[in-house]
């Protein structure tokens, strides 16, 4: 028996609007909690303190890939933006590129964290 | 912990359903069976427990009414349990908490899980991806093998552990499934097989990864005394669980399947038993690495790497994991595989295990199972009938 299934959801995003916003256009918006602690991708509740309060920061769009795998299709990283206090996976937007650095650029094909790399390594 | 006993259990085979039967047909036979092993009957049952996983891949909300009613079952406590990756033993968990807490005496638990056959494996992978978090990783693309090999990519640099490592497992897991006769992948493949298979997603390749199976397993808990004259039964001793952070970049170490050992802990607390009393394990190795991290997180060993290249791992080995061939050999039907995993650890404690086996049975064995990439852990610990 078939039975297709097509499903068209609208998802509020919240108290976290401003950085889904944000991500569609390729910038870094992070909630920095009273405590200092920076959170990107930024969660209702601080990971260091508890609290639930906290100050949409902008960050810089810099990255820093601390692992990285690649599929037949596409390359994902574990990396660190500059100015965060975690770390985020992420898309690698030019996965022909095996370099380290590089910088939030809006979402291509699938929403999400896209990080386009540099050209080189070379301000390690 | 009170005297709560897996009183009989069975499984239908986990594999890709090619039969046209369906989930309903699997959910009455392993229910029937496991009742037959427990010499009970439908009417000495007062609770029946669900495990599922998604309504998106049995097209079926509130299972547990429909399943219920499909086995027969009429006017006793049904619920359903779901944790992800843990959903079967969260239910065998939530089942042995009705029994020593006395709100029932005899508690199915039966999980099920129809996705092989239901989708194809692109849609099930997408619908995996949702079980991270569905806003940020979920939305990027990224399937849960890339997700699990950023976690190995970070336990390896912490730990030295390689891909020879990882393919050891593979290939054992699978050389485990071929004395099991329900076991969707038992192949007889080496370690080289596994390091020359498809790439999947770095350090991963398609023989480190767990199938996409079909299937249902069943077990009946009780307390003793309602239970019939007959041969013991294993005893859940220690129950346990806790949770990490959902994203992995968010904890310290993504390499570290922290939570597990927090729920080992309460588990070997409940059941009074230390952790070198453990003699076997059937661990959630959903990757080839996380059955390495797995053990490095429950710490049964003080160097669990070193004891990995030792074969101390192995069915002749100090402490024999996954002899069932666990989710990489025997499969993964997601609300199924907690519950055969208990099954499985309680019949090798009986010594009647229809599978590979160690010489000896010992007197404790532990289950470890995740939802997430260990982000809901749940570890139990069986003890021996005496």
């Amino acid at each position: 028996m078939k039975r297709p299934l097509q499903l068209d959801y609208n998802i509020p995003r919240g108290r976290l609007a401003p950085h889904f916003e944000a991500l569609a256009q390729g910038r870094a918006l992070a909630l920095r909690c009273s405590c200092g602690h920076v959170a990107f991708p930024p969660a209702l509740t601080c990971a260091a303190c508890g609290a639930h309060d906290g100050d949409w920061v902008a960050l810089s769009g810099q990255a820093r890939i601390e692992h990285r795998t690649d599929t037949p299709g596409a390359a994902w990283a574990l990396a660190r933006f500059a100015g965060a206090d975690t770390a985020v996976m992420l898309r690698i937007a030019t996965p022909e590129l095996t370099t380290r650095r590089g910088h939030l650029v809006p979402p291509e094909h699938h929403a999400g964290l896209w990080l386009a790399l540099e050209e080189t390594d070379d301000d390690d | 912990m009170s005297d709560v006993r897996i009183a009989g259990g069975a499984m239908t085979p986990f594999n890709r359903r090619k039969d046209a039967s369906s989930w309903r047909d699997w959910c009455l036979s392993a229910f029937t069976d496991a009742l037959a092993d427990a010499a009970l009957m439908a009417g000495d049952i007062d609770a029946l427990m669900v495990a599922s996983e998604s309504d998106f891949f049995s097209l079926q909300l509130n299972p547990a009414a429909l399943i219920a009613d499909e086995l027969g079952l009429r006017r006793i406590r049904v619920q359903r349990v779901e944790g992800g990756g843990a959903t079967g033993h969260l239910a065998v968990q939530a089942g042995a908490a009705l029994v020593s807490s006395g709100q029932a005496r005899r508690v199915a638990v039966l999980g099920v899980e129809a996705s092989a056959s239901h989708l194809d494996g692109a849609s099930v992978g997408g619908l995996y991806s949702l079980s991270y978090d569905a806003w940020s990783e979920g939305e990027s693309g990224i399937g849960s093998a890339s997700i699990y090999a950023l976690s190995a990519l970070a336990f390896m640099a912490e730990t030295g552990a390689t891909s020879e490592d990882f393919a050891r497992i593979a290939a054992r897991n699978r050389q485990n499934a071929r004395h099991n006769r329900f076991a969707h992948l038992p192949l007889d493949v080496t370690e080289a097989d596994v390091l020359a298979s498809a790439p999947v997603s770095t350090p991963y390749r398609r023989l480190d990864c767990s199938p996409l199976s079909d299937g249902a397993a069943c077990v009946i808990l009780a307390a003793s005394q309602d239970l019939p004259e007959g041969p013991g039964r294993a005893r859940l001793a220690g129950m346990g669980v806790a949770n990490d952070r959902v994203r992995l970049g968010d904890r310290a170490h993504p390499g570290c399947f922290t939570a597990k050992g927090v729920a080992l802990r309460a588990a070997l607390a409940q059941a009074g038993c230390a952790v070198d009393q453990i003699g076997l394990a059937e661990v959630y190795d959903s990757f080839s690495g996380a059955q390495l991290q797995a053990l490095q997180a429950l710490g049964l060993t003080a160097d669990p790497l070193a004891a990995e290249r030792d074969g101390q791992f192995t069915v002749e080995g100090a402490l024999p994991v996954n002899l069932s061939g666990g989710l990489l050999g025997q499969g993964a039907p997601v609300g199924a595989t907690g519950v055969a995993q208990v099954l499985a650890a309680a019949q090798q404690l009986e010594g009647r295990y229809p599978g590979l086996r160690p010489a000896r049975a010992p007197r404790f064995a532990l289950v470890d199972t995740h939802g997430g990439i260990a982000t809901l852990c749940a570890v139990s610990i069986v003890e021996a009938p005496r």
